[in-house]
């Protein structure tokens, strides 16, 4: 079931094109990337699913609807620019801004409590936001974008800015809320924690769609078709060089890159392998979605 | 499929009123502002009154000498005070003490026994000058105090034996003035000073509550709104509710603050003024206090939120709204022109102009009987203008919020806020 859905979706400020026919949609229960460098449009995507900005052209639904006040309730966000109400009680606020979501308030507060509860922050609960430390901070931003049980939510650069330990408890987090059947887009430009957290992704560049899929699909259709092979100890890599069907062998570091010719049994260039040095690692190479980036980012630059 | 029936669209601008009504009656500034300010107000107004009855409290002994020896000084007398007729005790008292020669009398001044002394010349009935000496460093008894004194007692020892009791009093005390409306029924009523306080200054302290509340509790939205806008909740408020709902929360919500305030200032009046005032106001006055108040708070409020939603900083939102503050400030420094002048062209004209208007049509319907086309008329261009106003708040509102660090060109804003955005 596709909870959200963006048809040939156009946007511009003032002449100058932010998102330009932008089709996608998001399935339950999976995590969805939307990455790209700054300025790729990402921001405005979500503000328009939020229904904070609306779009020149083209549709968007959620849950098959278009975009109502009702289905903006069932939406949970995190900005990217963090805000907090200063100078008010942790508790109320957590309160007015699941009632804001139209959460009733006993719920709210119920909700606000349980949540706080389980992040140890339960004791502040009638401290003022800005008497709380960084760490704490964060925490209870992550928490405002739930406390609605929202049944999408949206994370933007959710990791901006944490410490380790941190990213580490909102990570668990999230895969909970997946776990849970919650659906989750997570923008972010930072394509190792897309890579390990997402399914599937949508990558954008100056406001047009380069990239969208599954993310082992992309890199599969990236991959530069390549060996990682790692030895024991110091190998004679022009006797490596010899062996017939490969095209191409490149030094990185503790490990090498053999690029086989096309049509070679992979198993019978292991065998080669094995006779002539001691192998501690052999796997086929991926692209990660950092170097389908750069590449996707270089190419449009050289057009 | 909704997850939590019953929520419907004004329930989210409720909460939002709330919100605001909560956060803003829980300010430092506000507390300050409605609690100080009366007293403030009242101190600066009886201070004065105070020092002045609390200078003579110690009983001054002030010598004479009657060259003319024609005058009777009571001895002591207890001075009558200021207003004639009026039985309230009083505070202050001037003793006479006679000295037969200047000599004695300065004697008796740099010894201290007397704090000034008096000379009537024998010439006194010519001239009409008495000599008052004083040591320099002290002051002298209040002169208005002494003079009228004076005056008591050259009236009283002049004519005692000349004309009849009545007489003497009538010209100790010549004129009281009683007030008579005749009204359409062709009965008349008597009004006494405070009816014509009730009729005048009553409206003009509401006028002056007003606009103080008016600018404090659209102050309160200016900063509400800038605030949101620089610690980036108003991201997560978009999110949530439309943008015309958080602007008629936040308007609602303020707007309660700002009766609020007003109630309290008002009890404040009362109170403080010991239930003395007969707040006897008129219904019309009451009528149009209430509608102007509303019409001018929504006015400002909206104004101020737009201004809040195109500033990126507290700072510089406030230096913008200082200058609008200064408009709706105007009638207070042309009061004085609309209570002499209510009818002259220049108040007619601050009394229909939107941004003054409030203040200066209470003002003019106070002193004068505004003609009821230029009240309608005055209240019709409030009104048409607060619907501008609002409209055109709502679009930099929207237009607005979201962006931050730079401030828009004006001739960006004309744009956004011609252009019909939806």
């Amino acid at each position: 079931m596709h909870i959200l859905e963006f048809k040939s979706v156009s946007k511009s400020f003032s002449d100058k094109n932010i998102l330009e026919d932008i089709s996608f949609s998001v399935r339950q229960g999976e995590i969805f990337g939307l990455l790209g460098p700054n300025g790729a449009g990402k921001t405005t995507l979500i503000r328009l699913l939020l229904d904070i900005l609306r779009p020149d052209s083209g549709e968007i639904r959620i849950y098959g609807d278009l975009l109502s006040p009702a289905a903006k309730d069932r939406i949970g966000y995190l900005p990217e620019e963090r805000g907090l109400y200063r100078k008010t009680k942790l508790l109320d606020m957590l309160v007015y801004l699941a009632q804001l979501k139209g959460m009733p308030k006993k719920q709210a507060h119920l909700n606000a409590e349980t949540l706080l509860n389980s992040l140890d922050l339960y004791q502040y609960k009638n401290k003022k936001v800005e008497e709380l430390s960084k760490g704490m901070q964060q925490q209870v931003q992550f928490l405002s974008a739930i406390i609605h049980e929202p049944e999408l939510i949206i994370l933007d650069e959710p990791f901006y800015g944490l410490d380790p330990v941190i990213t580490k408890a909102i990570k668990a987090r999230i895969l909970e809320l997946r776990a849970a059947g919650k659906t989750i887009i997570l923008s972010t430009h930072i394509m190792e924690q897309a890579q390990t957290l997402c399914d599937r992704i949508l990558m954008l560049n100056k406001g047009r769609r380069v990239l969208y899929g599954l993310v082992d699909d992309i890199r599969k259709e990236y991959g530069k078709n390549s060996l990682i092979v790692e030895f024991a100890e110091n190998a004679d890599l022009n006797t490596i060089r010899e062996i017939s069907g490969i095209k191409k062998v490149v030094e990185s570091g503790k490990f090498v890159e053999i690029f086989p010719e096309e049509g070679v049994n992979i198993q019978t260039l292991l065998e080669e392998l094995v006779q002539r040095a001691n192998l501690l690692r052999f796997e086929q190479a991926l692209p990660s979605l950092n170097e389908i980036f750069i590449e996707t980012l270089e190419s449009a630059a050289s057009e | 499929m909704n997850k939590f029936p019953g929520n419907k669209f004004p329930r989210k601008t409720f909460i939002v009123a709330r919100h605001e009504f909560l956060k803003t009656i829980k300010r430092k500034e506000f507390l300050f502002m409605t609690f100080l300010l009366p007293f403030l107000f009242a101190g600066i107004t009886l201070l004065p009154v105070i020092f002045s009855g609390m200078s003579p409290i110690k009983d001054q002994k002030v010598g004479y000498i009657d060259m003319t020896d024609a005058f009777e000084f009571p001895e002591p007398i207890r001075s009558e005070g200021l207003s004639p007729g009026s039985s309230e005790a009083k505070t202050s008292a001037i003793e006479f003490v006679m000295y037969s020669d200047i000599f004695d009398a300065r004697q008796a001044l740099q010894a201290g026994q007397i704090s000034s002394y008096l000379v009537i010349p024998e010439d006194f009935l010519e001239s009409g000058t008495i000599e008052l000496y004083s040591l320099e460093k002290e002051a002298p008894v209040s002169n208005f105090e002494l003079s009228a004194e004076l005056s008591g007692i050259v009236i009283t020892s002049l004519l005692k034996d000349k004309v009849d009791e009545p007489t003497l009093n009538r010209v100790l005390d010549p004129v009281n003035i009683k007030f008579y409306n005749i009204e359409k029924s062709g009965e008349s009523s008597g009004r006494g000073i405070a009816d014509i306080f009730a009729s005048f200054g009553l409206p003009i302290l509401i006028a002056f509550l007003l606009l103080f509340s008016i600018f404090s509790s659209s102050g309160f939205l200016l900063r509400g709104v800038a605030e949101e806008k620089e610690n980036r909740i108003i991201e997560i408020l978009l999110s949530s509710v439309a943008p015309s709902e958080i602007l008629t929360g936040k308007i609602l919500g303020l707007g309660a603050v700002g009766l609020l305030q007003i109630g309290i200032w008002l009890a404040a009046v009362v109170v403080g003024s010991g239930y003395a005032l007969p707040i006897k106001i008129e219904p019309n006055t009451l009528f149009f206090a209430l509608v102007y108040f509303v019409l001018g708070f929504l006015f400002f409020a909206s104004m101020m939120a737009g201004i809040g939603a195109i500033t990126s900083s507290l700072q510089e939102s406030q230096q913008i709204a200082g200058i609008l503050s200064f408009a709706a400030a105007l009638p207070l420094i042309f009061l004085q022109p609309i209570i002499t002048n209510p009818d002259s062209s220049s108040s007619v004209f601050l009394s229909l102009f939107p941004l003054t208007s409030p203040v200066a049509m209470l003002t003019r319907m106070a002193v004068s009987s505004v003609p009821v086309y230029q009240i309608l008329a005055s209240v019709f261009i409030l009104f048409v203008s607060v619907h501008g106003v609002i409209l055109l708040s709502s679009r930099l509102f929207k237009a607005y919020l979201l962006m931050y660090g730079k401030r828009p060109k004006v001739k960006e804003i004309l744009k956004n806020v011609w252009a019909r955005s939806d």
